[in-house]
């Protein structure tokens, strides 16, 4: 199931040796998720409430956020690019479409509130166009994602600000809430939007044309050039893809509180990026899975959780988090097969 | 004789349970809009200092919004799924912060409100400041010192926060009192010193000469005017400053002559909403905090009222001395 570029090649060596390989891709393809298992196990023994349907329910619905834009920023990476404004497309994305669906005559657009598919199409579509800005200007223009995704970061902030003049969206119609709060068949429905997004974008990396160039553009853009793969389409796609799940996951969020907040997102980008590190994806590209980004998010939630249940200040949570994405790029055994 | 011992060990279970009406401590969870400032960090302090968990009467544990509304809904599913008795809330949005008090509510979970407002009744009760008082009280000291006229500028909280709206309130209050006083700049700079003394440092170099009172709505930006005006090599003094909260860098601001400030006393919030919480689930509970004797003006009325009024102490060069000694 690993795709062309990562053949592991097995050369005429003794059995020590063999093994040892064999072992390394056990770890490199099942090691985070081996990990995420021995996290819950640990945790479920240390606190009674840690497996509770309810508190299961809470861990999941609080990655899901966090897990869709992780799954988002996948693609960005894997060519070889980075996101950093996707924070600042969660509260764009949110507040636009919250202002479709709101009851407020002072906050909403003329003649709100609008069904809510329309606000959700709308908030889809602020999130597509960001990304498509940050994708041109990468592709055409040659500028490094760092510095594009860090100008949209500011500008998308500034243009939410502008948007409802610095005050918030309230009272949103509960058929625009229900993406955030509603439940089916006991599940609540940012969790199955989570999934049906990594399934979506799981299909699509693995299993189509497509997916099969963005690793080549992240592993080797030059090569892929000139095997005839459209490296600049590829590259203004992620970005678009990016700013998709951004939008999708600044609705869930305007919905799960109840209000399009200005002030939302704030760091998210970093915590996406954290995700994606932690789930084995290399920020130089070319390597990487979104099976590992949503387990990323699932762990970073789970230990968010857990270190909640045992009662730890929030500080020694964030220090927990910088040492866990450090060590997980630290044992990435790709990361030496790549030369660092 | 066997009849004899069950009547006996019934009689003494019996009295058990009626001595020790509630044994088990209550479990209170706080969840706090932000810690980044010295404010919150005081009123953290001051609620892990409540003499109820000395006595095992309350366990409390505190948890760290960060400024967004959804960590704080979060941490409120977490509050739920671990059965905790009651929840202290102080939210970092007034409208978001009614979400989260529906879902605790609906849980079963008696929620008290304090320092800032959630947009709904559904609160068992609110032990905090009058922030429209404080507003307009900070915003008088300004008229007073500038002779009601001329140029004043306004540093705004967050804005959304229960805080910033009901101190804009007590402002405008003011204001309207010097019809001839005009604010010529008011904008949000979230509570944060940093971000203030940019702001104000932008102001000075656009009205040079034209401002003369600063209202900040906490000190923490209003101590961020300040050096932005001792960075300029402007005289503090010139202007008319004022604060709210009373944190202990405006305390020696205040003693300093730089600035006028209004006592938030976190310590009377935070063991307050302790003990009503406690109170609500533990109805045998008599209040330990001394907060209840130090305010004659805020009547504990069984821990039963909607709304507990913490009163403002303006800080005065008669009273900074006593209020520093208490930081130490």
């Amino acid at each position: 199931m690993t795709d062309a570029l990562e053949q592991i090649s097995y050369p005429k060596t003794d059995r020590r040796t063999q093994s040892m390989a064999y072992v390394k891709t056990i770890i490199k393809r099942y090691g985070i998720i081996s990990a995420f298992i021995v996290l819950c196990v640990i945790l479920s023994i240390i606190s009674p409430y840690f497996l509770t349907r309810q508190n299961i329910l809470n861990v999941l619905r609080q990655s899901s956020i966090n897990g869709i834009l992780a799954v988002g920023m996948t693609f960005v990476i894997l060519t070889g690019g980075i996101d950093l404004s996707v924070g600042s497309v969660v509260a764009l994305a949110g507040i636009v479409g919250a202002s479709f669906a709101t009851t407020s005559s002072v906050a909403g657009v003329y003649g709100s509130p609008y069904p809510a598919p329309m606000a959700i199409m709308i908030g889809l579509l602020v999130g597509l166009a960001a990304g498509s800005v940050c994708g041109l200007v990468v592709s055409r223009f040659k500028v490094p994602p760092f510095v594009v995704t860090l100008g949209m970061l500011s500008s998308a902030r500034g243009l939410t600000m502008l948007y409802t003049l610095g005050r918030p969206v309230p009272t949103l119609t509960p058929s625009f809430r229900w993406m955030g709060t509603g439940q089916v068949i006991g599940v609540p429905v940012p969790i199955l939007i989570l999934l049906v997004v990594f399934a979506i974008f799981w299909w699509v990396l693995t299993r189509t044309r497509f997916g099969r160039h963005v690793y080549a553009v992240g592993g080797n853009a030059r090569a892929a050039t000139t095997s005839g793969i459209f490296v600049s389409r590829i590259r203004l796609i992620v970005y678009m893809i990016s700013g998709v799940t951004a939008g999708l996951a600044g609705l869930i969020l305007a919905a799960r509180t109840g209000s399009g907040l200005t002030q939302a997102g704030i760091a998210y980008e970093l915590d996406a990026i954290a995700a994606v590190v932690i789930g084995g994806t290399s920020l130089s590209g070319g390597v990487g899975t979104v099976t590992g980004s949503l387990f990323g998010a699932l762990i970073i939630a789970v230990m968010n959780n857990g270190l909640d249940l045992l009662g730890v200040d929030s500080n020694y949570q964030q220090i927990i988090k910088g040492l866990l994405i450090v060590v997980a790029v630290m044992i990435d055994p790709s990361r030496k097969k790549r030369g660092g | 004789m066997k009849y004899k011992l069950m009547v006996v060990v019934s009689a003494l279970a019996l009295a058990a349970t009626m001595s020790t009406a509630y044994a088990r401590p209550v479990k209170i969870g706080v969840t706090l809009y932000g810690m980044k400032a010295e404010f919150m960090q005081l009123w953290a302090a001051a609620a892990k200092q409540s003499p109820a968990i000395k006595s095992g009467d309350a366990e409390v544990t505190i948890f760290d919004g960060r400024y967004d509304p959804l960590v704080q809904q979060d941490q409120f599913g977490t509050m739920i799924s671990q059965k905790y008795d009651a929840i202290v809330f102080a939210p970092i949005d007034a409208e978001a912060g009614a979400t989260a008090v529906k879902l605790a509510h609906d849980a079963g979970i008696p929620v008290v409100g304090t320092n800032t407002r959630a947009n709904t009744d559904l609160l068992a009760s609110y032990v905090g400041a009058d922030d429209v008082r404080s507003g307009y009280l900070e915003a008088k000291a300004v008229m007073d010192k500038i002779g009601c006229k001329g140029n004043v500028v306004q540093i705004l909280g967050p804005i959304g926060i229960s805080a910033q709206i009901e101190r804009s309130q007590g402002n405008e209050k003011a204001l309207a009192e010097c019809p001839q006083v005009k604010v010529i700049e008011s904008k949000t700079a979230n509570w944060s010193r940093a971000e203030a003394q940019s702001l104000m440092e932008d102001w000075l170099t656009r009205h040079p000469g034209q401002i003369q009172g600063v209202i900040g709505q906490n000190d923490e930006m209003a101590l961020g005017a300040i050096e932005a005006i001792k960075g300029q090599g402007l005289k503090v003094t010139d202007f008319a400053i004022a604060g709210i909260d009373g944190i202990t860098d405006a305390l020696r601001a205040v003693k300093a002559g730089e600035m006028t400030s209004i006592l938030q006393d976190a310590n009377a919030e935070a063991q307050g909403s302790v003990d009503v919480a406690i109170k609500i689930i533990n109805p045998n509970y008599k209040p330990l905090s001394a907060i209840w004797t130090q305010y004659p003006e805020m009547p504990w009325k069984d821990g039963l009222a909607k709304d507990y009024s913490v009163p403002w102490t303006p800080v005065t060069a008669q009273n900074v001395d006593a209020l520093l000694k208490l930081r130490e």
